[in-house]
């Protein structure tokens, strides 16, 4: 039999096939947009074609994301926080500090020995600092978002951005570049920015987190830049998975199959 | 309009509880009693005194003069989903819209007319000076006499001696602006109520402490700091009674506030006051109980009717927002033991530095006892900054993580 996780967040829609092995047999991406049925038709329609499976060989699907409530196939739903903890600790177990950061939230989990979540905290009032963020940044800066991860290269000025409201930093972009200022300098000080404002949550969560293994998953993990001033920011290594924006989907369809194994369905 | 709303909700009550009577709940006869005390305040008929929330009102109680805590105002607001027009309207004025909006409210109200004129106005330095500078607004506003009590930070003989003195001097300002003398046959008979409310909500706390609780998200919410307006009165002592009734019916029965309790939690602070799903969420999705509210507690002992007014001073004195935070951390760890709290919210309400400033330190003290705490960013009064699915989130991710954690206790 198989499970399906399904993480319906903001801006991308992730679906996770995995069989009784717990191995992974299909893992999908699509944009959200604002038809999330239909972004969460196709995210599980990809994962079948893949995989020559149909709706009948699920035995459960748990959903997450902001939408998770409404995926209608679902058995149950569980927060984000707690299905990224649980498809990290699948995949590197010794990690204890889960930097997550989506399209519009960022959260910071810490993790027990055996996986379980201990504490998190997550962004206030705003989205700056997430995947939104980003989108806007290269906006401002006219370049696509996939390329944004790596036009820090070469930036030899710390710079700071003054604001971290997505609105005025995207002013404040316009102004920095209208002044001449280059373009890796600015991506950089962006980077540094979200480096900053994640920091912060991931104190609130654990003060003495020197030597604390850390992973990063959601959309933004995909940012190497951002990677790069992060792993700054914190003085150490940052584990990514090979398919970050999918950790939260894979940890749904672990949940599912353990939930129908407990026998606790919802 | 206010006036025809309360005596309309009075008659309400009345009538369910005179049809039904067997369905005659403690939150019922709260909830009349409240609807009573907004109905004396818009009645224009009454005395009426706009006070800090340390106020002694069964003082003011036994003197005659109808008095209530201004933030009130702005908790009525909330709940009857008004806030919105009356807190936009301070903002038009200047007032910045990251302030508390409790007191936000009540500048709304007052500058589109809302807010009954007083008599006099009574502040009190405790618990916030947010506060102290609405009373003094109200007091500029309506060109009302304004009596300032100093609340000292220590409990010390003679921080309680400096208060006594002051509530003397605030005896003899009632006094003359009512032009009546304080009655001690008055004063002995709302110290008798005041004491006897007090035994009886101890008892109704510590009925609630249970495992499982007869309390739920919603039965005490708000009780702590409105039993305050109802001391000194028979309708204190009969709300205290039909709860400490009702608690007690409902564990000699086996039954709880919330069926199936599966995680007990703190609320730290203040309720959110507009409607909003969350607690009916938590309650029937994750079986989690808010079984203790930090305002919901006896911190003072019995007030001496041959010193009242130093007994007063106590009770004032002795509320844990008073003084440095470690005062209120110790009272929370204090709650989560006596209630065996699995997790405590900490709403975080905008504008409030008591709420907002100390949240570090308050999460730090409950977490070195082993009891997580979740910090929200919510105005708990302008449903205008609710979030619903960000907190959703949170609060979902919070249980999930309880559930998956050993019991402490």
């Amino acid at each position: 039999m198989y499970y399906l996780g399904i993480d319906i967040g903001s801006l991308s829609c992730d679906a996770v096939l995995i069989d009784a092995q717990e191995n992974i047999l299909a893992t999908s991406v699509v944009p959200t947009g604002a038809r999330n049925q239909e972004a969460i038709a196709r995210a599980t329609a990809e994962v079948f074609r893949a995989t020559g499976l149909s709706e009948t060989d699920l035995k459960a699907t748990v959903s997450t994301g902001y939408g998770r409530d409404r995926v209608q196939s679902r058995t149950a739903a569980v927060t984000e926080i707690t299905c990224h903890a649980r498809g990290l600790q699948a995949l590197k177990p010794d990690i204890r500090l889960l930097i997550d950061i989506g399209g519009q939230d960022s959260k910071a989990i810490l993790l027990g020995r055996d996986g379980r979540v201990m504490d998190f905290a997550m962004n206030d009032k705003c989205a700056a600092g997430t995947g939104r963020f980003l989108e806007a940044m290269a906006r401002a800066l006219q370049v696509d978002i996939d390329e944004l991860g790596e036009l820090d290269n070469g930036a030899e000025r710390n710079l700071t951005l003054s604001s971290m409201c997505t609105v005025f930093a995207e002013s404040e972009v316009v102004s920095l570049i209208a002044d001449g200022v280059a373009v890796n300098e600015i991506v950089r000080g962006l980077n540094r920015s979200i480096a900053s404002r994640t920091l912060s949550l991931v104190k609130r969560v654990y003060s003495g987190i020197e030597g604390l293994p850390v992973a990063m998953s959601g959309g933004v993990a995909r940012n190497a830049g951002v990677i790069r001033s992060l792993s700054d920011a914190l003085n150490q290594a940052i584990f990514v998975p090979e398919k970050p924006d999918t950790v939260g989907a894979f940890g749904a369809a672990l949940i599912a199959k353990e939930r129908m194994e407990n026998g606790k369905a919802a | 309009m206010m006036k025809q709303y309360f005596d309309g909700l009075v008659a309400g009550i009345e009538r369910t509880l005179r049809e039904n009577p067997e369905n005659k709940s403690p939150r019922k006869i709260y909830a009349l009693e409240v609807a009573k005390l907004g109905s004396r305040l818009y009645s224009g008929k009454k005395r009426v005194a706009w006070c800090g929330v340390t106020a002694p009102f069964d003082l003011l109680n036994a003197m005659g003069v109808t008095s209530c805590f201004v933030e009130f105002v702005g908790a009525m607001l909330a709940s009857t989903g008004m806030a919105g027009a009356y807190l936009e309207e301070a903002e038009h004025a200047g007032y910045a819209g990251d302030t508390c909006a409790y007191h936000r409210g009540v500048i709304g109200a007052m500058r589109k007319g809302l807010m009954p004129e007083p008599d006099f106005l009574i502040a009190t330095s405790v618990p916030c000076t947010g506060g102290l500078a609405v009373m003094e607004t109200l007091a500029k506003h309506f060109n009302k006499d304004l009596f300032v009590l100093n609340v000292p930070q220590r409990l010390t003989e003679e921080s309680v001696q400096y208060l006594a003195d002051q509530i003397r001097a605030m005896v003899a300002f009632v006094e003359n602006h009512t032009g009546e003398s304080l009655d001690k046959e008055n004063l002995r008979r709302a110290i008798h109520f005041t004491n006897e409310a007090r035994v009886l909500t101890e008892e109704v706390y510590r009925l609630a402490q249970s495992v499982p609780s007869p309390a739920n998200g919603r039965v005490l919410s708000n009780f702590g700091i409105v039993m305050a307006l109802l001391l000194g009165t028979k309708a204190g002592v009969d709300v205290a009674t039909a709860y400490r009734d009702e608690f007690r019916k409902m564990i000699d029965n086996g039954e709880s506030g919330v069926a199936d309790e599966k995680l007990r939690l703190l609320w730290i602070q203040n309720r959110i006051q507009f409607k909003n799903p969350l607690v009916d969420m938590l309650e029937a999705d994750y079986g989690a109980a808010i079984v203790s509210d930090e305002l919901n507690d006896i911190t003072w002992g019995a007030i001496d009717p041959e010193v009242p007014f130093e007994g007063m001073a106590r009770r004032a004195i002795s509320i844990p927002f008073n003084g440095d935070v470690t005062r209120r951390i110790a009272h929370l760890q204090q709650l989560a033991k006596r209630y065996r709290i699995d997790g405590a919210i900490n709403p975080c309400n905008w504008g409030c530095r008591q709420g907002t400033g100390a949240r570090g330190l308050i999460s730090e003290g409950l977490k070195e006892i082993g009891v997580p705490v979740l910090n929200l960013e919510v105005d708990c009064i302008d449903s205008r900054n609710f979030a619903e699915g960000q907190l959703r989130t949170r609060l979902e991710a919070f249980t999930e993580m309880l559930n998956e954690r050993p019991s402490i206790w």
